[in-house]
């Protein structure tokens, strides 16, 4: 036990190399050596077979797949070729730059909510409708002299962006409304946001969705029906906010009720308490969470492909899927993970980010 | 003579409060006058806390009127609003807001209440942190700071709001023994300024400093209410006199 604690000890202080702490963990007893011996062997063998596809043996520019057949490596020849369609998708071609902006103005407004002075509700909800309307409006078109694009030629990553960030936008106060509604003090408030949130998150998403694309333009008036993107969009907002609704309930439900008590002591009304006291400590407490589900919302946008929506999943089938480069599919995958890593790791990342800047307020 | 020259602060009268069947205050009776300073004390679970807290309407009564600085208490919310604004409240548990800065604690209420500039009400803010003597941790938050200064900053955001009448319920309990003096100096200070103050307290150095009536209750009943020497020497039922006994031989 002292031996042990020694050793610890002499490690902090950076005295043992790291061989011998490598060694002492990994092969302490017979059955630790065995399965790290075969891990390793397995991690030599495929090491050099993952470099020599991704890297030394990969064609990386090429008019067609030609060069690739019978190549032992990687063909990124099809992403240097075809990735203005993974990310535009359908967009028009000499429009691209419109919606590359577009990107980069959502991906602004994330970067922009690190900084500490933002963090106001009133600064952050402008920052982020801001961000949004620009993106809208960029891709759209229809003003300023630029030429209108219909949404259904939106595609690739600007749509898999679009949705994701019209949801959270939309999706956020109506989880909000629905969290209060369900802890109103009114009992029909209470039992009608009850109801909803139940109702939506016992559904799959994607009865959710398709409902909202095929079967609701039945049910409407022709006046009510709309774009479908729209229709598919509000649906999902509605699926997101029941799930939050119930993150922020959680958060909810951990706040002390001393703190209501001060507040009402000190003469604050209800949306005061609720939007300076309730609102602000029920998302600390639930940022974890939060973070989570806008993580999981993010790779949920690969659903709307099944009702015909060309995000960047799709427009990366349509980017091997044209004879020209078929044998090129796993390469197309690997770009799109890598895609779908960058956001979803900057996502968690800034979530871990705020989590620990936020400790500070609580003990 | 003079006390009775004074304006009527806050009227119980005949007040009762049930949690369900059970009757945690029985038809309460008590006058506190402008500038009087009540200490109230009496066992755990003798409603002290209750009596105070339906001052403000964190609890509503069911029988019976309260009356603070001439407004009736009832279900009127601009009633309940006017009165918080007038009547300031320390917790036993501090209650700061843990997302705030201590500066910032103090100036919410100010400003979206009685619509003061940030400017003037930091500047306030800044004037009781001094009082309370803490202005120099007015950038930290709450959970930074000890027990007794949470408190001193509590005391300090509530009379932010110029009250007319200060409740405490309990402010020392939660402390450690050695954080208690600093509390109690800020409120013998604040007795000394003249605040009509309601505190619920077992703090009977405190009480005999500072206050003008004691009022001993029991099991929902005010059992006894006297001038603190009085109280202390000569206390006139057994229940009082057990209680003393208890609390003040150790």
């Amino acid at each position: 036990m002292s031996a042990l604690a020694a050793s610890t000890a002499r490690y902090r202080h950076g005295m043992e190399p790291f061989a011998t702490v490598l060694v002492r963990r990994m092969f302490a007893t017979w059955h630790d050596a065995a399965i790290s011996i075969v891990c390793l062997a397995f991690v030599i063998w495929l090491l050099p077979k993952l470099i020599g596809w991704a890297f030394l043996d990969a064609v990386w520019s090429a008019p067609n797949a030609t060069p690739c057949i019978g190549g032992a490596g990687a063909c990124w020849a099809v992403i240097t070729a075809r990735w203005r369609l993974i990310i535009f998708g359908l967009y028009p071609f000499d429009q691209h730059w419109r919606s590359g902006l577009a990107c980069l103005a959502v991906v602004v407004v994330v970067v922009l909510s690190c900084v500490p002075a933002l963090w106001r509700p009133v600064r952050l909800s402008l920052l982020w409708l801001g961000g949004f309307l620009t993106f809208y409006f960029l891709m759209r078109g229809g003003v300023f002299g630029l030429s209108l694009v219909g949404t259904e030629r939106w595609g690739g990553m600007a749509l898999t962006l679009f949705i994701f960030t019209a949801v959270a936008v939309l999706g956020m106060p109506m989880a909000i409304i629905l969290a209060l509604g369900r802890q109103s003090e009114l009992p029909a408030i209470r039992w009608l946001a009850g109801l909803l949130i139940d109702t939506v998150r016992a559904l799959p998403l994607l009865t959710v969705l398709f409902t909202a694309a095929v079967i609701l333009p039945f049910a409407l008036p022709d006046w009510l029906i709309g774009d479908k993107l729209y229709r598919v969009i509000y649906a999902f907002a509605l699926f997101f906010a029941c799930a939050q609704a119930e993150i922020i309930r959680g958060g909810l439900q951990a706040i002390h009720a001393g703190q209501l008590e001060a507040a009402k002591a000190l003469g604050l009304g209800y949306w005061h308490r609720t939007w300076h006291i309730v609102l602000p400590q029920a998302f600390r407490n639930s940022l974890p969470a939060t973070i989570n589900q806008f993580v999981i919302t993010f790779k949920e946008t690969s659903i709307v492909i099944i009702i015909g929506f060309f995000e960047v999943l799709a427009s990366g089938h349509a980017a091997y899927g044209t004879g020209d480069w078929t044998s090129a599919y796993a390469e197309v995958y690997v770009f799109i993970a890598l895609i779908y890593f960058a956001f979803v790791f900057s996502l968690s990342r800034y979530g871990a980010h705020l989590e620990k800047r936020m400790r500070l307020g609580h003990d | 003579m003079t006390d009775n020259a004074r304006a009527e602060a806050v009227v119980l009268r005949g007040v009762s409060k049930f949690f369900g069947t059970f009757q945690a205050l029985k038809n309460i009776n008590l006058t506190v006058r402008e500038g009087e300073r009540i200490v109230v004390c009496g066992p755990s679970g003798s409603g002290k806390s209750t009596m105070i807290r339906c001052i403000n309407r964190l609890e509503a009564h069911q029988e019976g009127s309260i009356h603070v600085l001439g407004t009736e208490l009832g279900d009127d919310l601009k009633n309940i609003d006017a009165i918080r604004r007038e009547v300031g409240m320390v917790f036993q548990q501090f209650n700061l807001f843990p997302h705030l800065t201590v500066l910032e604690n103090c100036t919410l209420a100010p400003r979206l209440v009685l619509r003061m500039s940030e400017a003037d009400a930091e500047k306030e803010a800044m004037r009781y942190l001094e009082r309370v003597r803490i202005p120099e941790q007015a950038a930290k938050y709450p959970g930074q700071l000890s027990g007794g200064q949470q408190q001193r900053v509590a005391i300090a955001r509530a009379l932010c709001m110029t009250p007319r009448i200060m409740l405490f319920d309990e402010p020392t309990s939660a402390l450690d023994p050695e954080m208690i003096s600093e509390v109690l100096d800020v409120m013998v200070e604040l007795a000394n300024s003249g605040m009509t103050m309601i505190c619920v307290t077992h703090e009977m150095g405190f009480a005999r400093k500072v206050a003008d009536r004691m009022v001993f209750m029991a099991e929902g009943e005010i059992v006894e209410s006297n001038d603190p020497k009085s109280f202390f020497e000569q206390p006139k039922s057994e229940r009082t006199k057990q209680f003393l006994s208890q609390i003040l031989s150790h």
